[in-house]
């Protein structure tokens, strides 16, 4: 594999890329038949669904908020769809 | 490709161009979140996210009507956010000294099985020693690695939206993202070797 850099060009390019996709035939063969690689990549996307596990976007603390509105000047919506954390459906539309 | 809005944004958009405040009270609802904890990962404090947090929102009020609806709203606003947090970056010095970031050496073979590993179920109650750990890594990446890793794999922005808040070509995207991938990984493979299951 040190050999192939085509192949090694071709599995930096999936590691910059959405991991659901999966990686193309090519790679694909040469993991079956190559573990140090496979597991390379295993430890990087393990490492990447680590950070998704801990980040939490949709909260925020309640002072914050409210300073924000007040230096707005604008009403904080009183709806439940204004509550702390009920932002969450709406991120996910930015899901591939 | 950009996934088409709920909650019919454009008409929220619209009306907040006309000045109903309704509309701009309910956008910043839809947005406060993110944006806050955007500027948390890229300054590392919470002063300084409740900062972008309330500059992103006043020039998003100030400047809404210039919003001509070329790209979609939230990559307008993200990169409103993403500047002034770059801004605040330059203005002070770092918290850490940045490292540097090398390509991926696939050729390496580590002592460690991926077994040794944290498991998704382990990290959702996440020990404190493991969060701080994975926090102090990302302030770590130099600048526009990190910038590219909080947008693609913590806010899940595609690549697409990505290159076109910091302005940069998708493939640098990629590039950018890979290393910083790669970088974090590498060390956390390091402190697992060093200290075990964290
Ligand atoms: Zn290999």
């Amino acid at each position: 594999m040190k050999n192939d850099s085509e192949l090694y060009k071709q599995i930096c390019e999936y590691l910059g890329c959405d991991f659901d996709s999966g990686p193309c035939k090519e790679i694909q063969d040469h993991l079956a038949k190559c573990p140090s690689c496979e597991v390379y990549i295993d430890k990087v996307k393990k490492t990447v669904h680590l950070y998704k596990e801990i980040e939490n976007c949709d909260e925020i603390p309640e002072k914050v908020c409210q300073k924000l509105f007040l230096s707005l000047n604008l009403n904080e919506p009183k709806t439940n769809e204004s509550k702390t954390g009920a932002d969450n459906h709406d991120f996910q539309r930015f899901r591939h | 490709m950009e996934t088409k809005p709920q909650f019919n944004e454009e008409e929220l958009v619209a009306k907040a161009q006309q000045g109903d405040r309704n509309a701009l009270s309910q956008l910043v609802v839809n947005y406060r979140s993110r944006i806050y904890h955007l500027g948390l990962r890229l300054t590392g404090t919470e002063q300084d996210a409740e900062d972008i947090l309330q500059e992103t929102f006043l020039i998003m009020v100030k400047k809404i009507h210039q919003f001509k609806g070329q790209s979609s709203f939230y990559t307008w606003l993200y990169r409103i956010a993403v500047n002034i947090g770059l801004r605040k970056l330059k203005s002070k010095p770092h918290k850490y000294q940045h490292v540097s970031i090398d390509d991926p050496d696939i050729e390496y073979i580590s002592s460690t099985e991926i077994a040794d590993w944290p498991d998704f179920d382990y990290s959702k109650f996440a020990r404190k020693h493991l969060r701080k750990k994975l926090d102090q890594l990302i302030e770590k990446l130099p600048d526009i690695y990190r910038t590219v890793f909080i947008l693609r794999d913590l806010h899940e922005l595609s690549t697409e939206d990505t290159s076109k808040i910091l302005q940069i070509t998708p493939s640098n995207t990629k590039i950018r993202l890979m290393r910083a991938r790669n970088y974090l990984k590498e060390e956390l493979e390091k402190i697992i070797d060093k200290e075990g299951l964290i």
